[in-house]
Formats: C-alpha cells, structure tokens, sequence
C-alpha cells in the first residue's frame, strides 16, 4: 500500500515538473523544426523518389512526411496538457493559501527585515498618522486596514490581489485553445468546391481523404470576376453567391478574399478560380461511311452519337494545350465496348492529324467557355473556443507582464509628541518598478504627515 | 524634393552614427558620448517615423493606399524602428544608457540590410487581394514589436554574459561599474522577454484570425506559422526555466539568445530557405 502510495506520488510530481515543461517545449520545438525542413503531405510513392527507398522508409515509419498528424506528435501535446493541468491543480491551493495568510500584528522587528523600506517622522500622534496615511494609500489605489502593532498602529495595504492568478488564466486558456483545436478536427470538416458562372452545386470535395461530402443546401455562383492592377497582378477576386434551400432563394451575397459568406455555420471562402467548358458543339465524322453529325455536348454529360448506340463525352478542358491553344478532352464508348477511348482534340486547329478517336475525325465547331469560382468551404465548431481561449490568453499575458501583486505595512510608533512611521514594501515580481512606485508614496506621504 | 527612401537612407547613416557613439561610450567609459549618442538616437527615431509615415503618404499617391508594413523592405524598416523605440523607452525608464550599444548595432544593420541588399526591392507595390486586410496591419505590427522586445532581450543577455566573463576573470573587468548589476540585467532580461512574448502571441493569434477569415484555417503548420510556434516555445521555456531553482542568469541568457536565432531564422531563413503561404514576403 505505502509503496502504491509513494509511487502515485511521485508520478503527479513528475507530471507537475517544470523540468518536464522545459523538455515537453524544446521536443515540441525541435519537432516542428523536423517538420518545417521535410515536405509534407507528400505520398510514399513521391517520398520514395525524392530520397529512395533506404531513407523513404525512415521517414515513413515516424510519420515525417505528415508530421503533425502523428501519434508522437500529439501524444506530446497530450503530455503538455497533462503537465499543465496537473502543475496548476498542485500549485492554485498554495497560492490560495498564500493570498489569504494575513498578519495577525505588526513589529518593528519585522519590518526592519525588509529591503524595500522607509521611515519618517511626523508631528501627529501614532493615530492620527495612521488614519491620514490610510487616506493618501487609498487614493493611490491602495484600499488598507487596520492591524494591531506591538506598541503603536499598525496598517496592511495590498493592490492586485488576483495578479498572481493571471498565470492561471494564461494555463488555462492554452488548455481551451487544443481544446477547441480538438473539437473542430472530430466535429468540422474542411474542403472545396468548384462551381460554373450559372451553376448549382451541393457536393464537397474534403481536404483529407477523397470523400465527397454533401451539404445540407446548395450554392449557386451567379457571377464571378477579377479585377486586376495596371501592371498585371490580381486586385481582387468576387464571386456572386447564392443559397438555395429546396430550390428557394434563401440568401444572396458576394464574397471576396479576406471577406466569407456564413450560412448554417459551413462558411464559403473564396480561394482560387480557373475557366472550364460549359458546352461544345462537335462535328462527329464517321470515318467508315463519311457521314457528318453534329452534336452539343455539355461539359461531362454523355451524349449518342445520332444513329448509333456509341457514348460520347467531354471530360477535360484547358485553355492552352501544350500552347496549341484550347483543347477539349473526348471519351468514346463504343457500343457493347467496356474500355471507352479518348484523345485530345484541339479547337482552333481543326485539321489536326490528332482530331480523332477509333472510326471518328472529330472536328469543334463551337466551345463555350465559363468562368468558375473555387471556394474553400469549412465547419469548425470549435472556432469558438479557440477564440475564447486566444482572448483568455492575452488578458492573462498581458495582466501577468503589467500588473504584479503589492504589500505595504506600516506602522505608527509614538515618538515624544509626534510619532515615527515605518513602512516596508514588498512585489510579487518586478521589483525595480516597484521601488519606484515605493518611493513615490513614501513622497506623498512626507507631504502629509 | 524630401521623399522616403531620402528620409530613410539617412537615418540608415544616422544610427550608424548611434552604433559608433555607443562603442565608443562603452570602450572609453565616456558617459557623456551616450547621451550624445542617446539624443542622435531620438532624433533618428523621429526622423525614421516621418519618412515611414511619408512613405505610406506615397502608396497612396501612388493609387495603391496601403500601411507599409507590406514586404521586406518595409518590415526591415519598421523591425529597426521598433527596436529603436522598444530600447529609447527601456533607456528613459532604468537611465542605463550602456544598454543601447546592442539594439543600435542591429537597427543599423537592418537598415543597412534594407537599403543596400540586391535581395530587397524598395519599391512600393501593390497589394495582393489576400493581404488587404486590417488583421495583416495589427499581425505584422504586434509580431514586430514581440522581435524588437526580444532583440533587445538578446543584447541585455550578451551584455549579461559578457559581465559575467569579466567579472570571472577579475572583479575589475572593462565592464564592472558600468553596466547595470547582473541581478538587474537578469530581471530587464525577463520583463523584456515577457513582454515580448506578450506582442508575440498578439501577433501570433492575430494572425491566425486573419488566416481564419481568409482562408478558413486558423493554423495550417505552413513554415513560418510553425517557426513563429517554434519561437514561441523557445521563449516559453526562456520564462519558465526562470522559475527553476538555479536557473537564472547564464543558462536565461543563452536560452534567450537562442530564442533571437529563431526570431531570426523565422524572419529570413524561412523566406529564403523553406517555402510556404509566405513567401510572397522575399521581395
Ligand atoms: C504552452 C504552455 C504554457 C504557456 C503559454 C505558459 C505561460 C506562462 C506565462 C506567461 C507565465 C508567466 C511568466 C512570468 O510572469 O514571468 C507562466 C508562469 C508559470 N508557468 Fe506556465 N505556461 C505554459 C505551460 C506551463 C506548464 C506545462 C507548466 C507546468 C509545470 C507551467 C508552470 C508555470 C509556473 C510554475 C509558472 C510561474 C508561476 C509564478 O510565477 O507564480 N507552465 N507560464
């Protein structure tokens, strides 16, 4: 039992030791460097050109290649957490207890222990300079009360009672933060969606992973459009957006970069664009028996070649083949065929050798391009938190680096008529400021005594 | 005609000027070249102030009508200017002007960096869509407050160690006397360390609300969002390993130290060295 005991012990200083935070902080530190030198996100396959096999396996095996998302990784913030939760835990009970221990009585003989002190002389007996001191501490933000002292009276003053806890907040407030960073990860999703000038859409591409994911309305892009500076580069990007619930018009506004759309908590960024097809007509010449058919072929939707039972469709577009000019990419199916064939078949070059799949010269009479907006689509519940716990931690920091927690004592000590005051101070931390301040009191109340 | 660039290569001069009258004051133990070197200083500083105000004046003559905080150049200059303006007030406040031989050294530097570099283009450019935005104003100016503080951390702490070796070899070393008391160095180092880790997570976390609205991910582990998170823990480490029994004074000083190498590091090696979200910023 006792051993069980001493061993439990143990264990929680271990996990409240700042030896612990100091490595826990450089092995986080020194993995993340890791992580900045190696390029992440790549495949194995990609790894193993890059570096070889030998090396490739390596890094593989730790999870370099995507290291923020290992075990090790996040086992490290785990083990920062615990640290910190269990440190906090063990310390808040003794600072409570220190805030709350107060003097009973005052001596000289303990003041005289003091770095930080004063003593002067005034004409007022010990009481009345008690009670004026009181006074000129209250008004410098020092509200005091009353304390015994062994022959004389005695004052206790403090101000920023709840500094030491700032520390509390600041440790608290990084707990909220992965805390926030957790729920966001198992509750949200993140991904992308192209949509065409006109078009409607419901379906997600996710970041991780290859999964679709459907939202619950769908966005329609009215418009999109790029303005640019004189000399060439981007000014700004726009898109017109559309929610549609059940097909009814629910909500309508423009996006830009740096500036989203919210609807139902999934929020629309604008992130890239680009030009695709909207449709192209085709002359299909069937090579066999010099027959022409012409047919409209909207972008990725199977068309029959009239007369006959084989599929076509337009899979692909870019804008500048091989600065060949546009091109479109067709599949053909021939009938009761499994494989389908496809080549590249170049608009504005209509006699190319290259213009035909199987039996078919292909030629494009007409190609529609559009425009289309890509748009980062994201829900993090947990955005909140981060936030909250971000706000939490710039209080704290900010009140632990400028305020800190300050004691005076004083006592008044009959000396003939009048009486002899000693003061002594003492900071929570910065002391040089504080002396500073100490001293300007100790001014003041030389004015008044 | 008075235009920026004139205002700021002079004051690249002028804090050389700083720089040398600092030495000097140091290595002949002459108190009265600080406080030359002390008023050059401020007026430096004044003049660096208008020509970057001028300078913003300018874009927007220009048609382009944005704070220049926006690439290299115009965060080298305002990186000085912090530092200048980071250390004039820590100098008003103690009266220790031996301080000032360090932060004036690296705002020279900096500035020289900026003026003479063929790896730095001076020109004013337009903004691109994803960096019009207040959030990039208040990151870029809270992440260089948080490195001014800590470079003027990282000269208290040469300055620390330096003492240190003197005062080992014997109690009389060039320094002794002159320089604030170790005990003091050490808490200056701690109050400027914290309070730039204070700026730092200002600027941490404004940025990563700016990347929350732009882009949809408050953090992305992109190189120098994560060499930012790298700096930051080091200097959590600086203000932690303080509170360790036997851990002040050296070990503090060298931790800090490195802390600036990884400001440094974050600042150009991540530019010139990784890439990212934020290599838009080495020209
Ligand atoms: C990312 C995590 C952490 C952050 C951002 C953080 C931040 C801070 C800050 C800003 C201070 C105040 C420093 C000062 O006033 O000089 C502080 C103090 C302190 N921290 Fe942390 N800390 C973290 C993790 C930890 C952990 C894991 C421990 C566990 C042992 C810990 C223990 C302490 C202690 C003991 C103090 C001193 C309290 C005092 O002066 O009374 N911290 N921390």
């Amino acid at each position: 039992m006792d051993q069980k005991h001493g061993f439990g012990q143990q264990l929680i200083g271990a996990l409240a030791s700042l030896k612990l935070t100091l490595f826990v902080f450089l092995a986080l530190a020194v993995g993340s460097i890791l992580g900045t030198l190696l390029p992440q996100g790549l495949s194995e396959p990609e790894l193993q050109r890059h570096f070889g096999p030998g090396i490739a396996g390596w890094i593989a095996a730790f999870g370099l290649h995507d290291l923020y998302h290992t075990g090790w990784f996040r086992l490290l913030l785990l083990l920062l957490c615990v640290n910190l939760a269990v440190c906090s835990l063990d310390r808040l009970p003794k600072t409570i207890k220190l805030m709350s221990r107060r003097e009973e009585t005052l001596s000289a003989k303990k003041l005289e222990k003091f770095s930080t002190r004063y003593s002067l002389s005034s004409q007022h007996g010990p009481e009345e300079a008690r009670s004026r001191i009181a006074k000129v501490l209250e008004t410098a933000g020092f509200p005091s009360q009353f304390v015994p002292g062994d022959q004389g009276h005695g004052l206790i003053a403090e101000k920023g009672r709840w500094a030491p806890y700032m520390v509390y907040v600041v440790h608290l407030s990084v707990l909220v933060v992965l805390f926030g960073a957790l729920l966001g990860s198992i509750l949200g999703f993140k991904g992308f969606m192209n949509i065409t000038e006109g078009e409607v859409s419901d379906s997600v591409a996710a970041t991780t992973g290859h999964g679709q994911i459907m939202l619950p309305f769908s966005v329609r892009c009215d418009d999109f459009s790029v303005a640019f500076y004189d000399q060439g580069t981007p000014k700004e990007f726009r898109s017109d957006l559309v929610i549609l619930e059940n097909g009814k018009e629910v909500r309508k506004q423009t996006i830009r970069v740096n500036d989203p759309l919210t609807y139902q908590g999934i929020t629309f960024y604008q992130s890239s664009y680009g030009t695709t097809l909207k449709e192209a007509e085709v002359e299909f010449q069937d090579k066999a028996n010099g027959k022409s058919e012409r047919i409209v072929l909207p972008f990725r939707q199977i068309r029959l070649i009239p007369g006959t039972q084989d599929r076509v469709q337009v899979v692909e577009y870019e804008q500048d083949f091989n600065r060949f000019g546009p091109a479109i990419g067709i599949l053909l199916q021939k009938d009761g065929q499994k494989e389908s064939s496809g080549s590249w078949i170049l608009v504005d070059k209509p006699d190319f050798h290259g213009n035909r799949i199987m039996n078919y010269g292909i030629r494009v009479i007409r190609a529609e391009a559009s425009q289309f907006t890509g748009l980062q689509v994201k829900r993090d519940p947990g955005v909140w938190w981060v936030y909250g716990g971000f706000t939490a931690m710039l209080l704290g920091i900010g009140l632990a680096y400028y305020t800190s927690h300050r004691r005076l004592w004083i006592l008044a000590l009959p000396e003939g008529k009048g009486s002899k005051v000693i003061l002594a101070g003492r900071a929570s931390k910065n002391s040089l400021a504080f002396e500073q301040e100490f001293n300007g009191l100790c001014e003041r109340l030389k004015a008044e005594l | 005609m008075v235009t920026s660039s004139l205002l700021l290569s002079i004051t690249t001069f002028t804090f050389l000027a700083c720089s040398v009258l600092y030495m000097a004051g140091g290595v002949f133990r002459q108190k009265q070249l600080f406080f030359v070197g002390s008023m050059v200083a401020s007026g430096s500083l004044i003049l660096q102030t208008a020509g970057i105000l001028l300078r913003w004046k300018e874009s927007y003559d220009l048609g382009y009508g944005h704070a220049p905080l926006s690439n290299l150049y115009e965060s080298l200059v305002f990186a000085a200017w912090a530092i200048m303006l980071i250390y004039l007030v820590l100098e008003y406040r103690t009266k220790q002007r031996s301080l000032g031989i360090f932060p004036c050294l690296i705002t020279f530097l900096a500035m020289a960096y900026a003026s003479f570099s063929t790896n730095v283009d001076a020109k004013i450019q337009p903004l691109l869509p994803a960096l019009k935005s207040n959030w990039l104003i208040a990151h870029v100016v809270t992440c260089f407050i948080g490195y001014a503080a800590f470079a003027v951390a990282a000269g208290l702490s040469l300055l620390y160690l330096a003492k240190g070796k003197a005062m080992g070899s014997s109690n009389t070393g060039p320094a002794s006397g002159f320089v604030p008391e170790p005990r003091q160095l050490d808490e200056l180092n701690h109050q400027m360390v914290l309070f730039g880790f204070l700026w730092l997570s200002v600027g941490i976390i404004t940025g990563s609300v700016w990347a929350n609205s732009a882009w949809g991910t408050y953090w992305s582990w992109d190189p120098k969002e994560t060499w930012s998170l790298i700096t930051w823990l080091v200097y959590a480490a600086v203000l932690h390993a303080r509170t360790m029994q036997g851990w002040r004074g050296n070990r503090v000083a060298w931790m800090s130290l490195l802390g600036f190498a990884c400001v440094i590091f974050t600042y150009f090696g991540v530019n010139f060295l990784l890439t990212g979200l934020h290599s838009y910023a080495t020209k």
